[in-house]
């Protein structure tokens, strides 16, 4: 819990630290007028910005993990307790439920449709999704995951370079979120590894692969985009309160039992 | 109840002005996006918060004349980039109003877009792969 806090508190402390260093860039002489870049140039190693999802170029026959109509089509490669867990979790959502304030992980962030912005410091790469408001460390200095990894919502990732793929390896989720907001599940086993490639200036391509035997036959992979945006992030924490009045004025009005309700396995 | 207000519902079905899915919070395909309503009203409440901001309004329609809507949009986030602000409602304005109806048939439902006292036109906001408005 102390790790996951202090996470937390650190994640927007670099960010006023190191906002303007980029994992890709070396040092600039600072008074050194800058070159003007040609139109539709772009560093390949430089994710920096805000992003936003672009579902309509995933490529088709793969599980859509953004399926707003809730009942995806492919579904992921489920193993007997998998699927049980998943419908498990769809009658939960189906019930009008969500996960109260809890952060949304990794993955099920990336496949909100919202945007996230890309913070590039010295030794990580900070992602804030404005949608909860949270916040993802993605260490770039070299180090291997600690022995003794604490699990928790957002997990722990670690990013290296193969060419110009940046490959994060993300593990040591606590297995309390979905994967995905239609509620695919993950446990604690989950090994979940990105390939990022900026395949053109507003273009960022992620190839996840999502290996977690309690819950999946087998890894499965899917291919998602994301669009630049000249947006300025606008997060909003999630808090109680605001739940609460939301349940007040909508889900009990709608006959929703709203929070409530606790998810049945 | 429900039936009481499914029937003036029907006759007051709106356009389809967006074929997005309705991104509610308390689930996945509760609101009928297909059959939008268009409604006249009063404000009687603006909630700017999250999870969904919330509007309330008492009908002045004559089918469901009286009865209280709870509408409610996307994310503060998601409003300020379709141009509105915590000021943008308050209790007393006069509205007009399209929203997609709860399929359960209780006045609750998913904001399309609303016409202000000056007349001015705010959509609901979109999520997703769109440019901002």
């Amino acid at each position: 819990m102390r790790n996951f806090i202090v996470r937390f508190l650190y994640a927007p402390a670099a960010l006023l630290i190191f906002s303007t260093v980029s994992i890709a860039q070396t040092a600039q002489s600072s008074g050194a007028p800058k070159p003007k870049a040609k139109p539709g140039a772009f560093d390949a190693r430089d994710f920096s910005g805000v992003w936003n999802p672009a579902q309509s170029m995933q490529p088709r026959g793969q599980v859509n993990p953004i399926d707003l109509s809730g009942h995806p089509d492919p579904l992921p490669p489920f193993n007997p307790a998998g699927q049980a867990k998943y419908l498990a979790n769809r009658k939960f959502i189906d019930a009008g439920d969500v996960l109260d304030c809890d952060p949304y992980g990794t993955a099920r962030n990336l496949f909100t449709p919202r945007p996230f912005e890309n913070i590039p410091a010295r030794d990580r790469l900070l992602q804030h999704f404005e949608y909860y408001d949270n916040w993802r460390e993605i260490w770039t200095d070299g180090r291997d995951f600690p022995g003794d990894l604490e699990p928790d919502f957002m997990g722990y990732s670690i990013g290296k370079w193969d060419g110009d793929v940046f490959v994060v390896e993300s593990r040591g989720y606590n297995g309390k979120q979905f994967l995905t907001w239609q509620g695919f599940p993950l446990t604690e086993s989950m090994r979940q590894t990105e390939r990022w490639q900026r395949v053109d200036h507003d273009t960022l391509k992620i190839v996840f692969t999502f290996d977690d035997p309690k819950m999946y036959a087998k890894p499965w992979t899917i291919t998602f985009f994301y669009k630049l945006t000249n947006w300025i992030l606008d997060a909003h924490p999630c808090t109680i309160s605001e739940l609460k009045k939301y349940d007040d004025t909508v889900s009990h009005r709608d006959n929703l039992p709203g929070r409530d309700y606790k998810p049945q396995n | 109840m429900k039936n009481n207000l499914r029937s003036p519902l029907g006759l007051l079905a709106g356009v389809l002005l967006i074929s997005v899915p309705a991104f509610a919070h308390h689930g996945g395909s509760e609101y009928d996006t297909k059959n939008l309503v268009t409604m006249k009203g009063t404000v009687t409440e603006f909630h700017w918060a999250n999870p969904h901001c919330q509007v309330l309004f008492e009908a002045k329609d004559d089918s469901v004349k009286g009865v209280n809507w709870a509408i409610e949009t996307l994310a503060p986030a998601v409003l300020k980039r379709a141009g509105w602000s915590p000021e943008t409602l308050h209790p007393g304005d006069p509205i007009t109003i399209t929203f997609a109806p709860s399929v359960r048939g209780t006045p609750v439902g998913m904001i399309r877009k609303v016409v202000l006292p000056t007349g001015k036109e705010l959509t609901g906001g979109t999520i997703g792969e769109t440019r901002p408005q």
